[in-house]
């Protein structure tokens, strides 16, 4: 005998429920990781919010839930290895590690992590360039996922960053 | 049948076994101008395929090759000169690309501009391609791509330019069990 309908509707408002706090917890995650591992934090971006909404981004068509940090005077960078440690050690169950790039030419460093979040994909893109760094998280159609894919060392750039 | 039994204990893992990128290709990653690393899933793969339009001819060929597929990984350096990566390091990878799992469908050498290719496919128990390992090496650039799951060899073609892997001047045949160029 199935459960009641109301029962299954709770499990199933849990379920997404939790899925979109894990989501939002883990880009709260990467900041805290990357502040603790630098020694910094993120830069406060005033009205950063009110911006969001109000100002018409130069960002792909069809993106959502635009998220951003900024952070400056970064120490300790030892290199792409150990920025690869850094990365690979950071607990991002829901995300699937995409792409990793390195410019030595322009001194930068992207990752890009993405997830299915229904008709879009959610993605998580790091950008290191020396002593700055910044984390955006976004939904975007998948089309923009595979234009990524061809340039990723311009993947912040995209998002007007 | 015992025989059998063992043979199929025995060389099932080393089908099965991942051909693994020598350490040294991290260090790679440090000396090189460009690096980049794309790593797609089965997961990924299926959501690609998804959003990958019917309509538009060269999506709609990605979208087929990519139908049976369960991962695709590029990995590509270009450097500031000739001579950064030390040829050592491709035959690490050439050298696990053995038969009976794979064998080498096709290779290209080109003296002019020091260019080469190889193409290596893994032919499941039912004859089917469920695996292509492309080596493409020149004085500047290293590309290595690394394909699983099951592709119609016509298709392969079609996933050149798509996911970072390299354009490919390639055609393959497959029929009554026989690969054809």
């Amino acid at each position: 005998m199935s459960p009641p309908m109301s029962v299954r509707l709770l499990v199933l408002f849990v379920a997404a429920s939790g899925a979109a706090m894990g989501a939002g917890h883990e880009f709260d995650d990467i900041v805290k990781a990357i502040e603790r591992h630098y020694g910094t934090r993120r830069t406060h971006i005033p009205l950063m919010g009110v911006a969001n909404l109000v100002t018409k981004v130069d960002r792909p068509a069809g993106t959502s839930g635009f998220k951003l940090a900024i952070f400056e005077d970064l120490k300790d960078r030892n290199g792409p290895a150990d920025l690869d440690r850094f990365m690979s050690g950071l607990t991002v169950s829901s995300l699937h590690p995409v792409v990793r790039a390195h410019s030595r030419r322009g001194g930068e460093a992207t990752y890009i992590y993405a997830s299915d979040v229904g008709r879009t994909t959610r993605l998580v893109i790091a950008t290191f360039e020396p002593g700055q760094a910044t984390l955006i998280e976004v939904n975007v159609p998948m089309r923009t996922l595979l234009q990524l894919l061809e340039s990723p060392n311009h993947a912040a750039g995209l998002f007007g960053q | 049948m015992k025989i059998a039994a063992v043979l199929v204990a025995v060389l099932a893992p080393l089908c099965a076994q991942e051909i693994k990128m020598p350490a040294s290709f991290d260090k790679l990653a440090a000396k090189a101008e460009e690096s980049v690393d794309v790593t797609l899933d089965g997961s990924m793969l299926r959501l690609a395929g998804r959003f990958l339009s019917d309509k538009d001819s060269d999506e709609a060929r990605a979208k087929k090759a990519i139908s049976g597929l369960q991962s695709i990984a590029v990995r590509s350096f270009e450097f500031a000169s000739e001579g950064e990566y030390d040829p050592a390091d491709v035959n690490a990878v050439r050298s696990q690309l053995q038969a009976p799992a794979w064998s080498r469908i096709a290779g290209a050498r080109s003296k002019a501009t020091g260019e080469d290719i190889d193409v290596y496919f893994k032919i499941d128990g039912k004859g089917q391609l469920a695996g292509v390992f492309i080596i493409a090496a020149e004085p500047r650039q290293l590309t290595i791509v690394s394909i699983t799951g099951i592709l119609d060899p016509e298709h392969l073609a079609d996933l050149g330019g798509q996911f970072h892997i390299p354009p490919m001047d390639l055609a393959f045949h497959y029929q009554g069990g026989k690969l054809s160029k």
